[in-house]
C-alpha cells in the first residue's frame, strides 16, 4: 500500500514521457520560444516600447515552461510496449546452438 | 526530455540563448535609428575668475572660473525605445600652455544633467523628477533643453592654480546615451551611418577675465 503510494508520488515528480512525446516537446519548446522572441522584438520595436517587449518575452517563456515541464497526457500517447516479464516467449522446438540440441 | 527536471533544464537553457539573441537585436536596432542632435544656442552669459581655497583648511589659493551659460539644444532624436537615459554635460576647453608642442587641451566639466527616458521614469532621482515636472510644464518634450543663464554646477580650476586671462576658451556640449541593452555611446564629431555628428556643439571662443577683486569684507557685516 505504502509502496504503491510512493510509486505514484515518484511518477508524478519525475514526470516521465514516452519517446514520441520527447520529440514533440522538443519541437514545441523550440517553436514557442523562438516565436516569443520574434513577437517580443517586433511588437517592442514597432510600438517603441521596451517594457512591453520584456513582458511579452517573459510571458511567452512562462507559457513555454507550462507547456513543456509537466507530463501532459498528450506526451504519453505512444507508450513503449515492453516484452512480458518471464514468459510469453517459447523457444522453438528445434533450436540448435553449438551443435547441441536444446531440450 | 524524459523527466520533468530535464525538461526544466532544457527550456531554461534555450531561454537564456533566446534572451541573449533578442537583447543583441535590440542593441543592434540602435544603429538603424536616426540620431540628429542639434544645438541652437550655446553661449556664456557671465564669466568671472575668483580666488579661493580648494577646501576650508587649505592655505593654498587657487583661481576658479565661474561660468554661467545659455543652452538651447534638441537632443530628442537620441531617445528611442532602447534609451534609458542621456547624460548631458557642458565642458570648458582651452589649449594647454605648451599646446604648440604637445597639442594638449584642458577640459573641465562645468554643468551636467541626467535626462531620463519615459521608460525609465520609475528610476528617476529627485533632481530629474523636478526636471520631469518642468518638462511637463513645457508640454513634455524629451531631450529638448532650454536653459537661460544657467548657473554653473562646478567651479573649475587648473592644477597650476592659474586661470585668469586664459584665452581661446570654448564651451562644448557633450552627451552620453545610456541604453537599456547595448553599448554606451558618446557625442561624435563625424557622421556614422544614421548617427549624425552633434551640430553646433561648440561655443564661440572667449577669454577669461582678470581676477575679480573682492569688496572689502568689513562692509555691512559686523
Amino acid at each position: 500500500m505504502a509502496e504503491q503510494l510512493l510509486d505514484q508520488i515518484r511518477d508524478v515528480a519525475e514526470g516521465q514521457i514516452d519517446f514520441e512525446g520527447q520529440k514533440l516537446v522538443e519541437l514545441l519548446v523550440n517553436v514557442t520560444l523562438a516565436l516569443t522572441a520574434v513577437v517580443a522584438f517586433l511588437v517592442g520595436y514597432i510600438l517603441q516600447d521596451i517594457k512591453l517587449a520584456l513582458q511579452i518575452g517573459l510571458a511567452g517563456t512562462a507559457l513555454t515552461f507550462v507547456i513543456a515541464v509537466p507530463p501532459w497526457p498528450f506526451y504519453n500517447r505512444n507508450p513503449v510496449k515492453w516484452l512480458q516479464v518471464g514468459g510469453g516467449l517459447v523457444p522453438p522446438q528445434n533450436l540448435i546452438i553449438d551443435e547441441k540440441s536444446f531440450r | 526530455m524524459y523527466t520533468s527536471v530535464v525538461r526544466l533544464q532544457n527550456v531554461f537553457g534555450f531561454f537564456t540563448t533566446v534572451a541573449f539573441v533578442v537583447a543583441a537585436f535590440i542593441a543592434a536596432s540602435d544603429f538603424v535609428a536616426e540620431r540628429a542632435p542639434i544645438v541652437r544656442t550655446l553661449k556664456t552669459t557671465s564669466v568671472q575668475v575668483v580666488r579661493g581655497r580648494p577646501h576650508y583648511y587649505s592655505s593654498k589659493k587657487e583661481e576658479y572660473a565661474v561660468i554661467n551659460f545659455s543652452l538651447d539644444a534638441d537632443l530628442s532624436s537620441l531617445f528611442t525605445w532602447n534609451t534609458k537615459q542621456v547624460f548631458v554635460y557642458v565642458t570648458a576647453e582651452w589649449p594647454a600652455a605648451d599646446h604648440s608642442t604637445t597639442n594638449a587641451t584642458n577640459e573641465a566639466v562645468i554643468w551636467d544633467s541626467i535626462i531620463t527616458s519615459p521608460s525609465a521614469d520609475h528610476l528617476a532621482n529627485h533632481w530629474s523628477r523636478r526636471h520631469e515636472e518642468a518638462a511637463q510644464e513645457r508640454g513634455r518634450e524629451d531631450g529638448k533643453l532650454v536653459l537661460k543663464n544657467q548657473r554653473h554646477k562646478y567651479k573649475i580650476t587648473h592644477p597650476s592654480g592659474k586661470l585668469a586671462t586664459t584665452e581661446n576658451v570654448t564651451l562644448r556640449l557633450h552627451y552620453n546615451v545610456q541604453p537599456w541593452v547595448g553599448l554606451l555611446t558618446w557625442n561624435q564629431d563625424v557622421d556614422y551611418g544614421y548617427w549624425k555628428a552633434l551640430k553646433n556643439g561648440v561655443s564661440k571662443r572667449f577669454k577669461l577675465p582678470a581676477i575679480k577683486e573682492k569688496k572689502p569684507a568689513s562692509a555691512g557685516s559686523r
